[in-house]
């Protein structure tokens, strides 16, 4: 296998596993990955992903051709990196990039700690939950105050969950539970406070954005399979959120 | 009031940028999605919309001006539409659809609950028409400069 083709293969498989891993959709990822592929000397790609591997077939002008797959297991969120491999294969196909530099990079982009600690993000969660908690008409100081509280534990708890490796679904349903509990718990001890608001406003930072998003991107671009699979993804994520709180309500109605 | 809900839907932005990781330096960009997202919504309802035309309105505005930043700035438009749909999602209406199915009232939950699904489509394709809208002048430009190309460097 020419020594090329093996870089080209390489570089895009690794951009590709970069960006399905922090949640990119589906064509965007396969259109890097054939762009970095032919950016480095392949003749011609094909890139196959569904939400779980990465499939790459390249081709040099003399008719060699070598294919490899990647298997992707755990997905996080993280659109920084996207935008950092986006940025990367736009400049390796400017020629404003050589393919040496650009794995060097990729392993940067790979490694780095990206966006905020768990404290800020803690802060910001609540910040969408009291945001939330504003919007609703009926809203007072304290549930909003609540709302700031309820929605940061519930990052907390995801900050928890998600250091247990393969489990899904889990900290949407944990979140949601501590969210209507809390709710639950003040709303027992200053009864004046709307306890509707304060569980709307805190799981409200469990929506399932990048699932919604992708799904539909996924879909208007033609991947059904992904699109069909990251539908699935957001409509269990609202299920288990909204079994959270009926689990808890339950309770507290008995 | 109208200020405070304008201010929180503005915190609102930035800080669901900052729970998806968006790059520090647009994090500005989301609010504004999210702002004018909201204040369609706002708008269309003072108008007398009811909530699902008015969402649909307020995510079509949002997906539209997503879609251009994408192509301003050059970055995934994933990055403006999330931020700019989140005010807009019926976390009142789903609470609510649950509260009624735990209590019992079954037809009252199970209004409440198309009201959510109706809500949500809207939501969804205001999306969807706004992303399909841009996608194809981008495939329209390109077809007239060179014939067989699927879409260049991907610009959203």
């Amino acid at each position: 296998m020419p020594a090329n083709l093996e870089q080209a293969l390489r570089l895009a498989v690794q951009a590709g596993e970069i960006m399905l891993r922090n949640g990119a959709e589906t064509s965007r990822v396969e259109e890097t990955m054939e762009h970095i592929a032919k950016s480095c000397g392949a003749a011609r790609a094909q890139s196959f992903v569904i939400p779980t591997g990465v499939f790459l077939t390249v081709t040099d002008a003399a008719g060699a051709s070598t294919t490899t797959m990647r298997r992707i297991h755990d997905r996080t969120i993280n659109l920084d990196r996207i935008a950092k491999v986006n940025e990367l294969s736009r400049r390796l196909a400017d020629r404003r990039l050589s393919c040496e530099d650009a794995g060097m990079l990729l392993d940067r982009i790979a490694r780095e700690r990206t966006g905020f600690s768990w404290g800020p993000a803690m802060a910001a969660s609540g910040v969408v939950g009291a945001s939330a908690a504003v919007l609703q008409d009926a809203a007072g100081f304290g549930e909003i105050c609540a709302a700031f509280l309820a929605a940061a534990i519930v990052r907390y708890i995801a900050h928890i969950v998600t250091r247990l490796k393969g489990v899904r679904f889990m900290f949407d349903f944990c979140g949601a539970m501590a969210a209507a509990l809390i709710g639950q718990l003040l709303d027992m001890v200053w009864p004046n406070l709307n306890r509707d608001i304060i569980i709307i406003g805190a799981i409200m930072p469990l929506v399932p954005g990048v699932a919604i998003t992708n799904a539909i991107r996924d879909v208007i671009a033609g991947d059904l399979l992904s699109g069909l699979s990251r539908g699935l993804e957001a409509t269990l994520t609202a299920i288990a959120v909204a079994m959270g709180v009926a689990i808890v309500l339950t309770a507290s109605l008995s | 009031m109208l200020i405070a809900k304008i201010t929180a839907v503005l915190a609102m932005g930035t800080a669901v940028g900052i729970l998806y990781r968006v790059p520090q330096n647009l994090l500005i960009y989301g609010s504004f999605a999210g702002l004018l997202s909201w204040g369609t919504f706002y708008i269309a309802t003072v108008f007398g919309a009811k909530p699902v035309a008015a969402c649909f309105l307020g995510s079509l505005s949002a997906g539209c001006l997503a879609e251009a930043l994408a192509r301003l700035v050059r970055k995934p438009a994933t990055i403006f539409i999330i931020p700019g749909f989140i005010p807009l999602v019926p976390g009142r209406e789903a609470y609510t659809t649950m509260l009624y199915l735990v209590e019992g009232r079954y037809a009252e939950g199970m209004a409440m609950a198309v009201m959510t699904l109706l809500i949500g489509g809207a939501i969804a394709f205001g999306i969807f028409l706004s992303t399909t809208l841009f996608r194809l002048t981008a495939n329209y430009n390109v077809r007239g400069k060179m014939p067989h190309a699927r879409s260049g460097q991907n610009m959203d």
